[in-house]
């Protein structure tokens, strides 16, 4: 296993592109993260009403709990651009056709894909971590009083972003085989929620429990947005084990298609 | 002689199109085995399917006597069609990463770049690199795992005649180590030179496997210069002689067999002429190539 993201990674680790983009989407992560305070006293700045209206220093927004779910459903927004260098590190392999050369070396098709597959876990991992690290070190700066475990409650919308950022890859990573072009994937891929949103439009009309089972919308369904809270309306604050289920089912059969197409087609 | 590869009835059909059709080649141990045939032939479609990077039709091969896996392509070193590389990371690089997916030491790598002297530039992005450099370096990473078979597939397309020279005195320095070598080309030249054994395709099909060294056996071909104004009927004469063809200035006596050049000679001396040009033909790869090719399309004309 290590073995096989060992290769993958070496693949990545002299190509300027990976360091370019996987640097931007660290950066706004962190930079977007941790400056939710400063954007809104920059509101209060800006409109006069704002400040008015509604005190900001009484917006729990980097307060224990509520900077769980808050910080991991604002990361969530973010997940394209890494979805992006997925996509363009897997077709990448068809435009060279090294694809093709690591299986002529000695690669099945199946440890291929398994490669790529690490490859997004790790990502996906180094995405979570990062993100609870700033919601710990903001949260202990802006929260009045630190009422631990009560304060933790919520912590479990951290795998469950896990869970949406992998989720999100494996969308992608099949895409990219499906195609195998990266300008068309690409696309694709930023028109992927329009179309399910359109489907889903027409479908709620008729078969409105089915909405939760479409792939994006089950993904996003993972980390609700958490902010309608700040005006007094109910939102979910926890895990649902069902979003949990639907989502890992869409996982496995995202990757699944993806090793459907590797293993029959002719590389 | 331990069997490296063999193939039986391997077939690959592209929708309509038959590529490679019910194939039986057998390839031992110290070969260095050409296959030869015109391009679309389906020899590096056959290498595919070999290498696993292809899904046969029907029919199945076996490396060593062994069903295919990724376990054995590990030991054989294989360039299919023209080298392919990651752009952006240097010769270094693309063979440590394949020194990676090939489990093979590191340490082979300097050994490898010496072969085909790419020492001086195997810091450099490969995509800087020259086709015959690109090559060169193919061939560098087929070796990386000191594999027991080596599969090259058209080494030196696209290169200059020093570019040629040099990889053909790669693959024979190779091939003196004892390696089995599996060569794909149309260049029938380079298989004479370097190979044991050939197999000719066509339209997907074997229409001829042997020995190099059996070209060129059988009936021989004389060409005949002398002042004579009958000669022709005089070589007809000749009990030796099958058949008789005027070609610019000379005669071409096809022989019987069991006859040779100095028979024919020693006729005209007893006839009282005495010859001024007597050359035995020696038949090229080439021309044997043309003639089996030329009789596998008079057995089977081509089918639309």
């Amino acid at each position: 296993m290590l073995h096989l993201l060992k290769i993958d990674l070496k693949k990545l680790i002299d190509y300027r592109t990976f360091w370019v983009i996987c640097g931007l989407y660290f950066f706004t992560l962190v930079a977007g993260a941790a400056s939710g305070m400063e954007f809104l006293k920059w509101l209060g700045r800006t409109f006069e009403q704002f400040g008015q209206s509604i005190n900001i220093n009484r917006i729990p927004l980097y307060h224990f709990p509520d900077i769980w779910q808050n910080l991991a459903w604002s990361a969530g927004l973010l997940k394209l651009g890494l979805a992006i260098m997925v996509v363009i590190s897997i077709t990448n392999e068809f435009t060279y056709r090294t694809i093709r050369q690591n299986i002529i070396d000695g690669l099945s098709r199946e440890q291929f894909l398994i490669s790529k597959m690490l490859t997004n876990l790790m990502l996906s991992a180094i995405s979570m971590i990062l993100i609870f690290l700033i919601a710990m070190v903001t949260g202990l700066i802006y929260s009045p009083t630190l009422d631990f475990p009560y304060g933790l409650t919520g912590i479990g919308f951290y795998p469950a972003y896990f869970l949406e950022v992998f989720a999100f890859l494996s969308f992608s990573l099949m895409l990219g085989v499906l195609i195998q072009r990266s300008g068309l994937t690409i696309i694709l891929l930023l028109n992927s929620y329009l179309i399910e949103l359109i489907i889903r439009e027409n479908i709620d009309n008729y078969f409105p429990q089915t909405v939760p089972f479409f792939p994006l919308e089950s993904i996003m369904n993972l980390v609700p947005l958490p902010f309608a809270r700040y005006a007094f309306q109910e939102v979910r604050d926890y895990v649902s084990l069902g979003s949990i289920a639907i989502a890992l089912v869409w996982t496995f059969l995202f990757n699944y298609f993806a090793y459907l197409k590797l293993k029959k087609s002719d590389i | 002689m331990e069997t490296v590869l063999s193939t039986q009835q391997l077939t690959k059909n592209f929708g309509r199109l038959c590529a490679v059709n019910h194939l039986d080649l057998e390839v031992k141990r110290g070969e260095v085995f050409g296959m030869l045939g015109p391009n679309g032939s389906g020899k590096t479609t056959t290498l595919g399917m070999l290498m696993g990077v292809v899904n046969p039709t029907a029919g199945n091969f076996s490396w060593f006597g062994q069903p295919p896996s990724h376990h054995i392509r590990k030991k054989i070193g294989a360039v299919l069609e023209h080298p392919i590389f990651y752009p952006y990371l240097s010769g270094q690089k693309n063979l440590e990463l394949m020194a990676l997916i090939k489990e093979a030491p590191v340490t082979n790598i300097p050994k490898v770049l010496e072969l085909v002297e790419l020492s001086d530039r195997k810091g450099d992005k490969y995509k800087t690199y020259s086709l015959g450099m690109k090559q060169r370096l193919a061939i560098a990473s087929a070796l990386l795992n000191d594999p027991i078979v080596l599969i090259l597939d058209e080494p030196t397309n696209g290169l200059d005649p020093m570019g040629i020279a040099e990889i053909r005195e790669i693959i024979k320095r190779i091939a003196t180590d004892g390696k089995t070598i599996i060569l794909a080309s149309h260049m029938l030249d380079e298989v004479q030179k370097v190979c044991s054994h050939f197999a000719i395709l066509r339209k997907g099909n074997l229409v001829h496997s042997g020995p190099v060294d059996d070209v060129g056996k059988g009936e021989e071909q004389v060409e005949v210069v002398a002042f004579h104004d009958d000669l022709a009927l005089l070589l007809e004469g000749f009990m030796g002689a099958s058949s008789i063809k005027k070609e610019n200035h000379q005669y071409v006596v096809k022989m019987k067999e069991g006859f040779h050049s100095q028979d024919l000679n020693r006729y005209l001396f007893e006839k009282g002429i005495v010859a001024t040009h007597l050359v035995t033909q020696k038949k090229s790869l080439e021309k044997q190539f043309l003639e089996i090719l030329a009789e596998a399309d008079h057995a089977a004309p081509i089918k639309n």
